[in-house]
């Protein structure tokens, strides 16, 4: 090993608090021991990737308020250094991390709450999509090609299966209002996160549009789309139902092409 | 390397922040010259930071800034940073692009810190021989920056001016100098901020960054966060008498006020320097 890789290994053990063995290597002056001015970095590299995550789950951070957020920040840093060039994905891990110290309710209400804010951070620089298909090119689609019809979506698109009441929640800290009690449902609900243009939008799903909406993007075309949808809808309405999800999803911005099976 | 060894001079620029975006689009302020932009941050696949980034460059110059390639790093190099800088570099079409005369981790830990190296002959060696194969692989010469720094190593065997030339030298490479980093480091370890320009081999200087900082009493961190100081400025004009014109901008990264107040520090550098520049252009 070199000098130098020997000494940088010891002064990232230092940074990451392993070992104080760098300070044998560092002047000290009289204004500022070695033991100052190693902790401004010590400091720094705490602080930085803190005010990080407090960025990135800025609802998160609100929620645990920043005594406990720090901790939870500082304690995350130790298990999920960052090894990505850019800070910008150091919180990736962060819901999987509070799904293994948290229990019960709580570890469930934190994860789908971080999870949430994370998963608009994926859509706000998810890849742009040049062109969408139009509600007028509808129109151009023969009636006998329908049932072949595959859907293509823009990658500026999820969703999240949630208990939890979370992207209200999220969205009152967001906007500054009234942030509702936290409430949860028996069963999951779909919540769809999406970009259009520069802005994120955000709704949710009844059961047979998530179901639909799943499906499509699997590569399902529209019969086997409507055969699915007759578990909710009547044989007579589930055509004109299934073309109104997508109706809306065009409408959305959601859907790059039509395809054919 | 074929490219031109004529200093390029583009001005008075700043570093361009989110905060700013509308602002700059809708107005188009013309004692901008130019703007930096940070790689990283646009180092993503599409949205909001890539469309104003876009925007911005139909209007204006810019020249390209990082902080992840850990050049000083005794580990590999990383490649997979390089292809998306040098793929960054073809969209944006910079005048040039720059990095730290640092390292960020090892063991592919990234500190994100801009960590200091020992003024050695083994770490001049490391970062010549490390920032070629950079150069090589881009294709194009690069800007390597001095740091604030808060320690000083045992280890040190010159001082900061002759190490940072002796890289510039050997991997023929230019500098960006941030005139800031200058006076906090000379703050922090005691030389004259003087002695270290008359160190510099002026015809390398391409770049100045200019910044404010945070005096804890012992220690002057180089936070970005506030306005730039009058000895800073002071010094400042010893570079522009001693390098003539070099492309200056400010940088401010926290507490970041309105554009108007940066538009303002920015007209303060070049009522500064002008009387330098003029002479020397």
């Amino acid at each position: 090993m070199t000098h130098l890789r020997d000494l940088q290994l010891r002064f990232q053990d230092y940074l990451i608090g392993k070992s104080e063995d760098i300070e044998a290597d560092i002047i000290s002056t009289e204004n500022a021991l070695a033991e100052h001015r190693l902790g401004t970095y010590y400091n720094a590299y705490r602080i930085r990737l803190i005010d990080c995550l407090a960025v990135d789950y800025s609802a998160l951070a609100h929620y645990l308020g920043r005594g406990a957020f720090e901790n939870l920040a500082l304690d995350y840093l130790r298990h999920y250094p960052s090894t990505h060039p850019s800070v910008r994905w150091f919180g990736q891990h962060l819901p999987a991390y509070l799904r293994d110290i948290y229990a019960g309710e709580e570890q469930e209400f934190l994860q789908e709450l971080a999870s949430y804010e994370w998963a608009q951070s994926l859509v706000f620089d998810a890849a742009d999509s040049e062109s969408l298909f139009q509600l007028e090119d509808m129109a151009q689609v023969p009636p006998e090609a329908w049932p072949e019809l595959t859907f293509r979506f823009k990658p500026a698109m999820l969703w999240l299966d949630l208990h939890w009441n979370v992207a209200l929640i999220e969205n009152a800290i967001d906007t500054g209002t009234e942030v509702p009690q936290a409430r949860r449902s028996d069963f999951p609900q779909r919540w769809l996160i999406w970009r259009r243009e520069l802005k994120t939008y955000w709704r949710s799903l009844e059961v047979h549009e998530a179901w639909a909406i799943e499906q499509a993007a699997e590569g399902a075309n529209f019969a086997a789309i409507c055969e699915g949808l007759l578990e909710w809808i009547d044989a007579e309405q589930v055509a004109l139902v299934a073309a109104g999800f997508l109706k809306q999803w065009i409408g959305d911005q959601l859907v790059l092409s039509l395809g054919k099976d | 390397m074929t490219e031109s060894r004529t200093k390029p001079f583009l001005g008075f620029g700043l570093g361009l922040r989110a905060e700013h975006y509308q602002d700059v689009l809708e107005r188009k302020p013309k004692n901008v010259d130019w703007f930096e932009i940070l790689s990283e941050n646009y180092m993503i696949d599409g949205g909001k930071p890539l469309y104003f980034l876009d925007a911005i460059r139909q209007d204006y110059p810019m020249v390209m800034h990082g902080v992840s390639m850990s050049l000083g790093s005794t580990d590999e190099l990383d490649f997979d940073y390089l292809r998306q800088l040098k793929a960054l570099i073809e969209r944006v079409e910079p005048r040039w692009f720059s990095d730290h005369l640092c390292w960020t981790g090892v063991d592919h830990r990234n500190m994100h810190d801009l960590l200091p190296l020992p003024y050695t002959q083994e770490a001049v060696n490391h970062l010549a021989d490390r920032i070629s194969r950079v150069q090589d692989f881009i294709g194009r010469q690069m800007l390597i920056e001095n740091l604030s720094s808060y320690i000083t190593y045992c280890d040190d065997a010159m001082p900061e001016w002759e190490f940072l030339s002796a890289i510039a030298e050997k991997a023929d490479c230019y500098l960006l100098l941030d005139v800031n980093n200058i006076y906090v480091s000379s703050f922090n370890h005691h030389f004259d901020p003087v002695d270290y320009l008359a160190g510099i081999p002026g015809e390398r200087v391409w770049q100045h960054h200019l910044a404010g900082h945070t005096n804890d009493g012992n220690l002057i961190i180089d936070t970005h966060d506030q306005d730039i100081i009058d000895p800073v400025w002071a010094l400042y004009e010893e570079t522009a008498r001693r390098f003539g014109p070099v492309s200056t901008m400010i940088e401010r990264d926290g507490n970041i006020p309105a554009l108007e107040a940066v538009l303002e520090e920015l007209d303060h550098a070049r009522a500064i320097a002008a009387p330098y520049y003029q002479a020397g252009k």
